[in-house]
């Protein structure tokens, strides 16, 4: 959480001659950080960030103790002062009572309060309302100053009452039922649900929103005479709740919902009551009202010191250790060659195991103390990844060619699933989207590809050649998990023979075995049946490539003819050849001769025929085809001799006879 | 009577004449120049002529041959050269001609990212693994020492999938599934993903990357994580790059860090012109959060955190990227729009 605080509000609990720079500097880097600074009327404004689990340092008070600790290992004089734990308190109780409250369990981890009567209420006083301005509040009359004064200052806040507006002084602090509502100080109207802390005023009325903000039927106005007085400490899980519902993030509600220190209830209450004498001219009219039901058993840790010297990787000496604790507010008794650490009130919820102490020491110490020792792990030898170098590999001879790679959202649009005309039903759909552009897990890759082209129409000068590689998410029966698969889409305007000889050649430059394309027998439903092949790899299935439908491009708004290929890569890299196999190169020429037959046969059919006519037969070019006949160019071979014209004269009678009629 | 002498000294000048011809041939590479020395060796003022004209009267006449076979010669290399440079010429180039082009295509911002990362991470001997991106509570919280009523359960940034199931907005899930496939130390890995989080807005896009670090092995401590921070940041970004560990909090790590790298825009020193920079924070940027994985993490996972200890962190592809480029907003790295793919 951040926090605004002044420079001269630190110094009120921090005696040294650091200026803002060096106190900011050194402190954030061991401590909370200095965010920002800014120089304001002579002093200077801080942006600090409190850690989460530090709420004892969101405060004058808090960021001051942690500031004497470091100043000091920086060798720079520093003594925290004014500390609020070590101040004598006494409440006088002979008073008569003015309120009751009652507390319902769970709810209150300490509340303290008292009442005070002869309250002139003015505005505060030049300085006090220049420091709550310098810290992003808005001072309103003395009374409410001192609480939010003090909120900053020691980092509990408190409340006020009118003790006149209550309707019995009758108080309880209870859970809220559904449909109450309470009117809050910011004027809003909040409609409550079960299980928010609230205080009703013994008249059915709700009189705060607790931890969160005051309700307006008690607020504290320019002729309150007395009023109630109280320093609490929140269920915090029930505040933050709250607080989230209502989108009420007050300094308050941040601040309880950490938690903290209930030990400081007292010497809030009392510094409250010194102000509200001072500067109010109010008097005690009761006493002092203390709920604490779970007193909080002592927190001891062990710590031993060859362990700790391990563990941070530095030797620090004992007497640093002891005194960077004690310095924290930590106590010690020796134990072993260690210490047995007593953990301080207002550290009690984030310190619970000797690592915890060790960031103490490590922290303060100064990490930037630490030597940079990269660690000497030998790990035993790992079996390949071929999956993620075959994804680069892909990549980089794609983007090679011609395409260009696109990262597109795993999630997708209802509308992007019906457009591809695929079944919603067979999706995993988040139960907490963003938006509905973004709702469903992808299992192609291809709809967000026909997405991509139209976005680009009208703004890419060349035909449009895109490609994607990512995991597709595929729901299975009885896993609790989909399977992620790794896929590689490309999707390009212009012919399937120029995107096929693409993916050949990426097929052979990634070395996988043996590869068909037959004409599709398990369709995508946003292939166009007749002109889509499956990939084989040996026997294995692992992708398809063909025209996307006419319809599903015009879903899309897009008129040009699309090639779209998916191989799914995790299946690829099964076939991927990890051998390296030589073969001799003939030293007799080949013999080169165009021949055309006629044929209804498919051209891979008509190829394989071909080939298996002769073993000379080394290589078939495809050249073009005319009315039902279809030419090539054959290359003739032999590895042991020179072939002789007669010789493929006969092989060439052998093939044209194949396809006589 | 002509002295020996005099005869040995113009046999040395048309030696000389021969090798001056070598070194001007060789040294010329235009008709223009060729020309020149035309007029240089052959003219009326030329060398041959004045060898000429300096013989004495009676003169061996061995000699004048010899010097009419050197003006042949002359002649002869002067015009082969001649007829080569002039064919040169006639082949000139518009050297600023525009190259024909061949399809070029791009490969994503993101990839070169990745690439570059894990090549700095394999380096140091990691093993690159990919986790789910769909986890169950397990691995995604509950395990990492995030338990059912804590407040970073609450973040609202976490994509839920079913009851039990998330979209991963980190990649720590990674940790726990690691050491349960290596079941003991030591465990050096790189974890690479894609990352989900209920946001947008110019440095958040609802899909990003993370790289996610863990060591695991007998007495890894502090100064190994600093190590590797370093090691990477000086790979990444740059040698005269700084970095720097601050206090912070995670549940899965005890104690947590939150890593600064020194602004590269104004240098580590947080003013630009006497203005305070506008990337950074006082002179440092964070790079992302890291720590020493929490003892609870480590049994989690099935090892003795009495045995053991690691370290872990999990930064964001994207942002290490945002933080070398001048990208204005990080939306932009998800654009599919071909001219900006095609600027990298």
């Amino acid at each position: 959480m951040d926090i605004v605080i002044t420079d001269s509000s630190i110094r009120k609990f921090l005696d040294t001659p650091a200026d803002s720079e060096m106190l900011s500097q050194n402190v954030s880097l061991c401590g909370p950080t200095f965010d920002r600074i800014k120089k304001i009327d002579g002093d200077f404004v801080y942006e600090i960030e409190a850690i989460t689990n530090r709420v004892d340092t969101a405060s004058a008070q808090g960021v001051a103790r942690e500031a004497a600790t470091i100043l000091t290992q920086f060798n720079i004089p520093a003594k925290f002062i004014n500390d609020p734990y070590k101040e004598n308190l006494s409440f006088p109780d002979s008073q008569a009572k003015q309120f009751n409250l009652n507390i319902e369990r769970d709810l209150v981890i300490r509340l303290v309060a008292l009442s005070l009567e002869n309250i002139s209420v003015k505005p505060s006083s030049k300085e006090t309302q220049s420091f709550l301005e310098n810290c992003g509040q808005r001072p309103l009359n003395n009374c409410v100053d001192i609480t939010n004064e003090l909120t900053l200052l020691y980092g509990l806040p408190s409340h006020i009452f009118d003790l006149d507006k209550l309707a019995a002084q009758n108080l309880t602090i209870r859970e809220s039922k559904r449909g109450e509502s309470i009117t809050t100080l910011d004027d809003k109207k909040n409609i409550l649900i079960d299980g928010d802390i609230v205080i009703e005023d013994g008249s059915d009325r709700l009189v705060d929103l607790c931890g969160i903000m005051g309700g307006q039927v008690a607020e504290v106005d320019d002729h309150t005479k007395n009023i109630l007085l109280i320093v609490p400490v929140y269920n915090p899980q029930k505040i933050r709740k709250t607080s989230l519902r209502l989108q009420k993030r007050t300094l308050a509600a941040q601040i309880f919902e950490k938690q903290p220190d209930p030990e400081l209830c007292l010497p809030v209450l009392s510094k409250a009551v010194q102000l509200f004498k001072e500067r109010t001219g109010a008097v005690i009219s009761s006493p002092l009202f203390d709920y604490y039901p779970a007193n909080r058993s002592p927190k001891i840790i062990s710590l031993d010191f060859n362990w700790l010297n391990t563990f941070v990787g530095l030797d620090i000496k004992k007497e640093t250790v002891i005194d960077i604790l004690a310095s924290l507010g930590f106590g010690g008794t020796k134990e072993g060659n260690g210490l047995a650490c007593s953990v301080p009130s207002w550290r009690y919820h984030d310190i619970n195991i000797r690592e915890d102490l060790a960031e103490e020491v490590a922290r303060i110490y100064g990490y930037f103390r630490l030597p940079s020792v990269l660690p000497c792990v030998n790990l035993p030898a790992e079996p390949k990844n071929h999956l993620f170098k075959t994804e680069l590999k892909s990549k980089i001879f794609l983007s090679d060619i011609g395409y260009h790679e696109i990262y597109n959202n795993s999630l997708i649009s209802l509308q992007a699933i019906e457009k591809s005309g695929q079944d919603s039903s067979r999706f995993i759909k988040l139960k907490n989207s963003l938006s509905q552009d973004f709702e469903y897990l992808r299992t192609s890759l291809i709809p967000s590809a026909l997405e991509n082209h139209k976005h680009n129409q009208g703004k890419a000068d060349k035909q449009i050649k895109t490609f994607e590689i990512a995991n597709c998410y595929q729901k299975t029966e009885g896993q609790e998990l989909p399977k992620e698969i790794s896929y590689l889409a490309i999707l390009s305007e212009g012919d399937y023979r120029k995107t096929k000889g693409d993916l050949e050649a990426l097929f052979q430059k990634l070395r996988v075995k043996d590869i068909s394309f037959e004409p599709s027998k398990v369709l995508p439903p946003f292939y166009n049946t007749v002109a889509t092949a499956d990939i084989y790899s040996e026997k294995l299935m692992i992708g398809y490539i063909g025209s996307i439908k006419s319809a599903v491009s015009r879903n899309f708004g897009l008129t040009n003819s699309l090639i779209a290929t998916e191989i799914n890569l995790d299946s690829l890299v099964s076939k991927i050849s990890q051998e390296y196999v030589y073969h001799p190169i003939s030293e007799y020429p080949s013999i080169i001769e165009d021949l055309t037959v006629a044929s209804e046969k498919s051209l891979g059919d008509i190829i394989e025929a071909i080939k298996s006519t002769s073993k000379l037969v080394k290589d078939i070019q495809y050249l073009d085809s005319f009315k039902g006949k279809h030419s090539f160019r054959i290359s003739f071979q032999n590895n042991e001799k020179n072939l002789e014209q007669a010789e493929i004269n006969s092989l060439k009678e052998i093939i044209l006879d194949l396809f006589k009629v | 009577m002509l002295s020996l002498k005099s005869m040995g000294t113009k046999i040395n000048e048309i030696d000389e004449i021969k090798l001056e011809l070598k070194r001007d041939l060789r040294d010329s590479f235009s008709s223009d120049s060729v020309d020149q020395l035309n007029t240089k060796y052959l003219g009326k003022q030329g060398k041959i002529n004045t060898l000429f004209k300096t013989l004495p009267v009676k003169t061996d006449p061995k000699i004048g041959r010899q010097i009419n076979e050197l003006k042949n010669l002359i002649q002869e290399m002067l015009s082969a050269k001649l007829t080569e440079t002039m064919g040169d010429e006639q082949h000139s180039i518009d050297v600023t001609i525009p190259g024909t082009e061949i399809p070029r295509g791009s490969l994503h911002l993101v990839t070169q990212a990745i690439e570059e990362i894990e090549t700095i991470f394999l380096r140091l001997g990691f093993v690159r693994r990919r986790y789910p991106e769909v986890e169950t509570d397990w691995y995604y919280a509950e395990g990492l020492n995030i338990p059912k009523e804590h407040p970073a359960r609450d973040d609202q940034e976490t994509f839920y999938v079913g009851d039990n199931t998330v979209l991963t907005a980190h990649t720590s899930n990674g940790q726990l599934r690691e050491m349960e496939l290596k079941k003991s130390p030591p465990i050096k890995m790189i974890n690479i993903g894609k990352t989900y989080r209920r946001q947008i807005d110019a440095s958040h896009t609802p899909m990003f990357h993370q790289f996610e670090g863990l060591v695991i092995d007998k007495e890894i401590n502090i100064t190994n994580l600093l190590g590797v921070t370093e090691y990477f940041a000086k790979s990444y970004f740059g040698q005269d790059r700084r970095t720097r560990l601050r206090p912070h909090h995670f549940q899965f790590t005890e104690p947590s860090f939150e890593i600064d790298v020194t602004c590269g825009v104004c240098q580590g020193t947080g003013v630009i012109h006497k203005i305070p920079c506008k990337v950074c924070k006082s002179g440092w940027l964070e790079l992302g959060g890291a720590g020493m994985v929490h003892p609870n993490v480590l049994r989690n996972g099935g090892l003795n955190p009495d045995e053991c200890t690691g370290f872990a962190f999990g930064w964001g592809v994207e942002r290490v990227l945002m933080m070398k480029s001048n990208l204005p907003d990080l939306r932009l790295i998800y654009s599919d729009d071909i001219r900006f793919l095609k600027q990298f």
